[in-house]
């Protein structure tokens, strides 16, 4: 936006009429950003329910995104949270008798790259299996016990790289069957999180261009129907600037009432979602809030919905006034 | 004030609405524009206002090529000229004060000395007492010196009027007529397209005489 206020008039002009002083000319642009901003909310509310209804418009065109990213966001979390809990499993031979399993322990807890191990006898490992399954019927008339011994490692480094070539060498170990990487769904969700943060963004820059598309089409409709004075203010030397403050400021105020029903919406699908997501996570035997925004994604979401409606005007006023000339 | 050299400005690459255009306007100084409709007063008009470019020639105000003007600084160069429209062009959702306040709301003038501004105007055209009215409130004369208060509130040294009794009975056009030959009388340079050749001929200013696009007659007052 140019400050038309602060520019020079052309020379011929000047020599005419003594032009104000800088401050003055500051203040008057102040106050005419200070009169139109309350002019256009005037306008809006005299049509309150199509002010509504545009805004509506545009809090749906930013729910979507916003959700989205929200759920990524917590997916992150959720992601640093799991990394640390990677670990490997190590299966020992079916041969190998207590005794040994305990040395074969201390010889992983001793191996480079290892922070902790934890031995889960045959025995242990048929009773977390019967108690996981709630088989111990069908399971306690096995004479022999099927599973092996086994050590959990827990890394130093989470990498999965890192954790792989650990793996490889402890695999190498005498007395060891197999061991199992419990990286794979680890890495499947990264990459999922990956592809949903691509599909947040293109997703936000679409619905951003729909939130451009809804104010554009709003604020032509608002120049439309201002033609003639825009033609009149304009003969009587009106700067573009001028004529375009009032219709950027209506859209500002369009994208921060958008923005805030979608603060609402976002508010209430959260309302609408914790009961029964809370119940699932405590199927799983875990404790899961659904993100909120917080007060820094609260202000990102106003400001950017805020800039969104600006901009969208801008576009829609700058097309307008190349069309329009006085007659 | 204006000077026109030699100007042409055609239209559309044919429609040639003036040809070589050949005067000059002191400041100062009072002048009326006549010639049938369609003879190019507007035309001229509209150069003046920098509407248009000439196609050819020069449009010089104050000294200035206004055809040189930079399109950023146009809307400065216009807020020095008052100008009145046959239609008058009010803003029919704002009250009689508020439209002639306009001009100095472009402007940035200070909300105080506006309303002083504004009040001095309106006095001056007789209307003080109807500046809460909307524009459609007032009969067509008083709607045409709403369009001159507005013309004079920034005090321009140079006043057009297109038409500005045409729509007027006889009495009325008179009245508008006196207003600006009251402002020429305080040295505003008044330039007014009419083709009302019985009122104009009797107030006995300089005359412009258009026909075809083209300078026939430049009578000087009598």
């Amino acid at each position: 936006m140019s400050r038309d206020a602060a520019r020079q008039p052309p020379r011929g002009a000047r020599s005419q009429s003594q032009g104000p002083r800088a401050s003055s000319r500051m203040r008057a642009w102040g106050r005419h950003h200070r009169a139109m901003c309350l002019d256009s909310a005037r306008r809006l509310l005299r049509h309150p329910l199509g002010s509504l209804l545009t805004m509506l418009a545009i809090a749906i065109a930013l729910v979507l995104p916003a959700a989205l990213w929200l759920a990524l966001d917590s997916a992150r979390v959720l992601d640093a949270e799991l990394e640390e809990s990677a670990t490997l499993t190590v299966y020992l031979a079916h041969q190998v008798e207590e005794a040994q399993a305990g040395r074969i322990n201390e010889a992983i807890g001793a191996h480079e790259g290892v922070a902790r191990t934890r031995l889960i006898t045959a025995a242990e490992g048929m009773a977390e299996f019967q108690q996981a399954l709630g088989l111990a019927d069908a399971l306690g008339r096995l004479d022999d016990n099927p599973l092996p011994a086994s050590v959990v490692v827990s890394p130093v480094d989470p990498e999965p790289e890192a954790v792989r070539q650990l793996a490889e060498s402890l695999d190498d170990l005498a007395g060891v069957d197999e061991v199992r990487l419990d990286l794979a769904w680890l890495e499947r969700l990264r990459h999922l999180a990956e592809l949903g943060s691509r599909l947040a963004l293109a997703l936000g820059v679409l619905f951003g261009l729909g939130v451009l598309l809804v104010v554009g089409n709003t604020i032509r409709l608002a120049v439309e129907s201002r033609r003639q004075e825009i033609e009149v203010v304009m003969l009587i030397g009106a700067t573009h600037a001028f004529v375009r403050r009032p219709f950027l400021y209506s859209g500002a105020w369009y994208g921060l009432g958008g923005g805030l029903l979608a603060w609402g919406l976002l508010g209430l699908g959260n309302e609408w979602l914790a009961a029964p997501v809370r119940a699932l996570a405590a199927s799983y035997g875990a404790t899961f809030q659904l993100p909120q925004l917080g007060a820094a994604g609260s202000a990102t979401l106003l400001i950017c919905s805020t800039l969104l409606g600006w901009l969208g005007a801008w576009i829609a006023v700058s097309r307008h006034l190349a069309e329009i000339r006085p007659r | 004030m204006i000077v026109f050299e030699h100007v042409g400005k055609r239209y559309g690459g044919r429609f040639e609405a003036l040809a070589n255009l050949d005067f000059r306007v002191r400041r100062g100084e009072m002048v009326f524009l006549t010639g049938h409709s369609g003879a190019g007063k507007s035309s001229l008009l509209r150069l003046i206002m920098r509407l248009e470019r000439p196609t050819r020639g020069r449009v010089l105000v104050a000294g200035h090529d206004i055809a040189r003007l930079h399109a950023s600084q146009v809307p400065f160069y216009r807020r020095q000229i008052g100008v009145v429209f046959q239609d008058h062009q009010l803003l029919l959702d704002r009250s009689i004060y508020h439209n002639v306040a306009l001009p100095l709301e472009i402007r940035g003038v200070e909300p105080r000395e506006a309303a002083r501004r504004v009040r001095a105007a309106l006095d001056k055209v007789g209307l003080l007492h109807r500046e809460k009215a909307l524009p459609i409130e007032l009969s067509g004369g008083e709607q045409q010196r709403v369009g001159i208060a507005r013309a004079v509130v920034n005090k321009p040294s140079l006043l057009l009027a297109d038409e500005p009794t045409g729509n007027l009975d006889p009495q009325l056009s008179a009245d508008i007529m006196a207003l600006f030959e009251d402002f020429n009388r305080i040295g505003t340079t008044v330039v007014i397209a009419s083709h009302d050749l019985a009122l104009i001929t009797r107030l006995r200013h300089r005359m412009l005489r258009l026909r075809d696009g083209r300078l026939v007659a430049d009578e000087e007052a009598a």
